[in-house]
């Protein structure tokens, strides 16, 4: 049934972009017209020449720089959010910095990670680490902060030592808010990471959208990457959904 | 063999008795409070919850504290455990001043505190295996195998706290408290949440397991239930209402043992013990009752 509902909501969405196609005289190309870019597109999806590179090598290398940056963030994040969720005292001298670098947009740590690496991908993936730390950090905070009493109780009357209380308690408890705060990570990593490469160049799902799509004159090749960058990033979230779901307990 | 029947045989029967009072007597103290305040301090000042409170308990005792709610039986209770630090006063378990919980005491939560994410099993033996440390892992096992089978829920042991009933959970977190076995145990109104059937069924489990162990188990149990703490107590200690508690009367329960849960609300003597404790603790018998 959910099917239904979804090929519905496809089809209404197709019905406005035609709609779009026909009021602004095909400046914006129909789904059909996108669909026969697409098909072309996607005509040797990984070639990697020199000169050449398919959709998917694009995509893969976009991947790779989120995978590295929100890797390095969530790595850092997760422990920094533990440990402020756990100490008071952690919480006042960190709170305040998070506080202040997370309203920060992404693409401003841009310049400032080229003028340390020296390197546009490295910049690139410097953006996705910086980004991808604050819902993990504050998210594994918010778990750690709110361990039932009942729980720390249990580890009081049975003598835990510091390594069973947090394996047995802190992180069984705070997984479910880390992992809320990796799923909001992943999902500003992926949008940030095709503004990143529009600024950066290098091989990339943004750069596709500037240079093909935007300076090679080809609305529909934008739209193919809109297209590709949302089935994508949805699958992301799926992704950490899945693993919400896993690891969510019953009382 | 046949010498020792005799020697019993030509014993008088009041002459046993005797020494049977006189060992009571002198069994071995294992709780003794003494002079204990607690302080704890508010937005409003100091509220004192429970003041200079004397209390000794023997080894092998049942004794319950009763009160109405709030009057800081828990808190006396958690002077015990370790868990609540006396302003005043000190405590002594086993012969040792309390400053911590200990594996000499366990404790049974009033909302049973079992990890949601570990197993029925694993709820065991991590505590078994925090506690105990100096034997090897197949022995660990067996604790926790032997516990849960007292409390007759081996097949269960593979669920998550999640999947059972209130009264299974209450058994797990007893079998946890067993498997430590320690000298003293605490229970925190531990049948507070049980349906009255349930928890009809738990006390007779709760005394089969004390006897399975020799009755060698000091258990403190709060409760606000008259018929729970006379069916299963040595001693009621009745308290009065907050702030600043005192114990307001000790009563004895002696009630010999086994006791059966249907014969022993005929006996004069519970008769006696039930209405002592309820114009105690009940200031209102009839909506005519003057107050």
């Amino acid at each position: 049934m959910s099917v239904v509902y979804f090929l519905a909501g496809m089809v209404i969405m197709g019905g406005i972009w035609a709609l779009i196609a026909k009021i602004t005289k095909n400046e914006i190309p129909t789904p059909l017209a996108t669909w026969a870019v697409f098909k072309e597109v996607m005509h040797h999806p990984f070639q990697n020449d020199a000169d050449q590179k398919g959709i998917g090598t694009k995509l893969l290398s976009s991947l790779g720089r989120v995978s590295i940056g929100f890797g390095l963030g969530s790595l850092f994040a997760i422990p920094l959010g533990l440990i402020m969720g756990s100490s008071k005292i952690a919480m006042k001298i960190i709170n305040p910095m998070v506080q202040i670098l997370k309203p920060v947009s992404p693409l401003a740590w841009f310049p400032l990670g080229l003028a340390i690496f020296q390197d546009s991908p490295k910049a690139s993936i410097f953006m996705i680490f910086i980004c991808s730390l604050w819902p993990t950090l504050i998210n594994a905070a918010f778990g750690a902060s709110n361990i039932p009493q009942d729980h720390k109780n249990v580890s009081k009357a049975f003598g835990f030592s510091t390594w069973k209380y947090l394996t047995k308690i802190l992180l069984p408890f705070s997984l479910p808010h880390i992992i809320t705060g990796l799923r909001l990570s992943i999902g500003i990593a992926w949008m940030v990471i095709v503004a990143g490469e529009m600024l950066s160049g290098g091989i990339g799902l943004g750069n596709f959208v500037w240079e093909e799509g935007f300076n090679g004159g080809s609305v529909a090749k934008i739209l193919v990457a809109i297209i590709i960058i949302g089935i994508v990033g949805s699958l992301l979230d799926r992704c950490f959904t899945w693993l919400q779901q896993k690891f969510s307990y019953a009382a | 063999m046949s010498q020792t029947s005799i020697i019993a045989a030509e014993e008088d029967i009041t002459e046993i008795a005797d020494r049977i009072l006189e060992q009571t007597y002198s069994a071995p103290v294992s709780i003794e409070i003494n002079n204990v305040t607690v302080s704890f301090k508010t937005p409003g000042g100091t509220y004192t919850a429970i003041k200079d409170i004397d209390l000794t308990v023997k080894k092998g005792e049942i004794v319950s504290l009763i009160g109405h709610s709030g009057c800081g039986k828990s808190t006396l209770m958690g002077t015990i455990s370790g868990m609540v630090k006396p302003t005043g006063g000190m405590v002594l378990a086993n012969g040792k001043k309390v400053t911590s919980p200990g594996p000499d005491r366990g404790i049974v939560f009033q909302n049973y505190s079992l990890l949601p994410w570990l197993t029925v099993y694993k709820n065991i033996y991590v505590a078994v295996d925090s506690v105990i440390k100096n034997i090897p892992e197949t022995e660990k096992i067996k604790l926790v195998e032997t516990n849960l089978k007292m409390v007759n829920l081996w097949e269960h042991k593979d669920k998550l706290p999640g999947q059972l009933s209130g009264g299974m959970k209450q058994r797990v977190a007893i079998a946890r408290a067993f498997s430590i076995n320690p000298k003293i145990l605490l229970l925190d109104e531990p049948f507070g949440a049980l349906d009255a059937l349930t928890k009809s069924a738990m006390h007779i489990e709760l005394l089969k397991l004390w006897t399975l162990d020799h009755r060698e188990k000091t258990i403190i149990m709060v409760t606000h239930d008259i018929e729970e703490a006379i069916f299963l107590s040595d001693k009621v200690v009745v308290m009065n209402n907050g702030p600043a508690t005192t114990i307001k009367e000790i009563v004895d329960v002696p009630l010999k043992r086994p006791r059966n849960k249907k014969d022993i609300v005929y006996d004069p003597k519970y008769m006696e013990i039930h209405d002592r404790l309820s114009n105690l603790l009940i200031d209102k018998f009839s909506i005519d009752d003057e107050h």
